[in-house]
């Protein structure tokens, strides 16, 4: 492999057909895929999924340089591209729950004792979030962890600021239950073990 | 908005209500106990959600996605089409960077190179598939080598630079490069200019890199969007690796292997100024 970059060459399919990929544009994409794949991980339930996920989001983005426009938020941009694509995977795998349902499974219920409690912490939030109706779920990545302002979330989802509003404090509540919850429900288990 | 409502209380943690809301808000937490508790278990929330995501962002990003971002590799759901490189050119990079120095120094340098971004990012061709197993072993080295060289800048930084060098810099700092290179079993280290940049080297230091003695290299400048930065190299046994980011808490890294050389940028300031000079970086330390 050689470290030399950019020296004007251009991805070639095999097959001929040539796909130009400006260099500023594919440099904007790099800088930030860490927080694309932070974004993903909130969206998805595993690792894999959320590279997957920001893999697909990338390809698309080069296929569509053309449609983004200069002096708009690059990563509102790549944002709103991760979260089209994570909901037509939703909606092909059928998964998809109604807005304001959460999924039956709770916290805890299968998962294996686990020997750090920081990580516990951690790790129950994110499984918390992944329970969450997507809409929520999405819109509390781009908000709380992504720190996009209410408008700009609005943007990327295409809904209305209040639309954000509501969301966002439903996932909020929803989220302290759910932790809540599984916080309970480690008492009860270890208060049973002992 | 209801005025009491969790709707106006997350609005309020987001710093999303305009003068009259929020007096409503704060009018409302003093007279209520339990919203102020409310609001209080909502911004615990929020430190929690940031933290359990945060780990995400700081691992270094997989390859296989630089690949994709740079349009090097087939779709991921793709018709089967196999992606290649053409043949590189072997005369454009040094107008090329020439061109990009030049420019960016004139206009004023630092604004005008943010932008513009990385410099030569561009096209490197994919490593060969390493076996999974070699894969881990792998990671687990890098991510070591990313903490140590986090915790080495940190250290200079936090000591101020001159305190903690083993070499400081004398006129154009070729002594102190010398004195390092003695202690390195197998290479000579050579020193980027930077100048171009605003960077001032300021010495170096002698560090472990991957399990044996590396340079770090000091610059110093006033531009607090860029500096101080550090530049650490060593020698490597692990295949090639094309530039990837990084990061440690507050502290930004840039590191890539070229034929035995493992090198990592260092520094806390904007990353998109990182990527143009480990750009120059790169492109000097091959061609020096």
């Amino acid at each position: 492999m050689s470290l030399r970059w950019n020296y004007g060459e251009q991805p070639v399919h095999a097959a001929g057909r040539v796909a130009p990929v400006s260099k500023r544009f594919s440099d904007q994409l790099i800088a930030v895929l860490p927080r694309l794949r932070r974004f993903a991980a909130g969206l998805t339930r595993s690792a894999s999924e959320a590279d997957d996920l920001v893999q697909a989001a990338c390809e698309r983005a080069l296929a569509r340089e053309h449609q983004f426009q200069e002096g708009t938020r690059f990563d509102s941009w790549m944002f709103r591209i991760v979260q089209t694509i994570w909901i037509d995977q939703l909606r092909a795998r059928d998964i998809r729950k109604e807005n304001g349902e959460i999924a039956e499974e709770r916290l805890g219920s299968d998962e294996p004792v686990r020997r750090v409690e920081a990580r516990l912490a951690l790790s129950e939030v994110r499984r918390a979030v992944s329970l969450l109706p997507p809409d929520q779920r999405s819109t509390l990545m781009l908000v709380t962890v992504e720190g996009l302002s209410y408008k700009q979330a609005a943007e990327v989802a295409g809904v209305p600021v209040g639309t954000i509003m509501s969301r966002l404090a439903r996932a909020r509540v929803a989220l302290q239950h759910l932790l809540h919850a599984g916080a309970s429900e480690r008492r009860s288990t270890n208060d049973a073990e002992a | 908005m209801q005025k009491h409502s969790d709707e106006a209380l997350v609005a309020y943690l987001d710093g999303e209500l305009d003068a009259a809301e929020r007096a409503h808000v704060e009018a409302w937490l003093d007279a209520e106990p339990a919203a102020r508790d409310r609001l209080l278990a909502l911004s615990d929330q929020a430190g929690l959600l940031r933290a359990a995501f945060d780990e995400v962002s700081s691992e270094p990003v997989p390859e296989r996605l630089i690949a994709a971002a740079r349009g090097e590799i087939a779709p991921l759901r793709g018709d089967g089409e196999v992606v290649v490189l053409r043949p590189r050119r072997s005369a454009a990079p040094v107008e090329t960077r020439r061109w990009y120095v030049q420019m960016a120094a004139a206009a004023g340098l630092f604004g005008l190179a943010v932008g513009v971004g990385a410099g030569y990012l561009g096209g490197h061709t994919l490593a060969p598939a390493v076996p999974p197993a070699d894969r881990q072993t792998e990671t687990v080295a890098t991510n070591t080598w990313l903490d140590n060289a986090a915790a080495d800048y940190r250290l200079v930084v936090n000591a101020g630079a001159d305190s903690m060098l083993d070499v400081p810099a004398g006129g154009e700092g070729n002594d102190a490069l010398q004195k390092i290179s003695q202690n390195l079993p197998q290479q000579q280290v050579r020193l980027p200019d930077l100048k171009p940049w605003g960077l001032t080297f300021r010495g170096a230091r002698l560090v472990v890199v991957d399990g044996r003695p590396g340079a770090q290299l000091v610059y110093g400048t006033d531009n607090k969007a860029i500096g101080p930065l550090a530049l650490i190299i060593g020698s490597t046994k692990q295949p090639d690796l094309a530039p990837t980011p990084g990061r440690r808490d507050d502290v930004n890294l840039l590191y890539w292997r070229h034929q035995g050389r493992a090198s990592v940028l260092v520094g806390q300031g904007n990353i998109g100024y990182l990527w143009g000079i480990a750009n120059d970086v790169a492109w000097q330390l091959d061609a020096i």
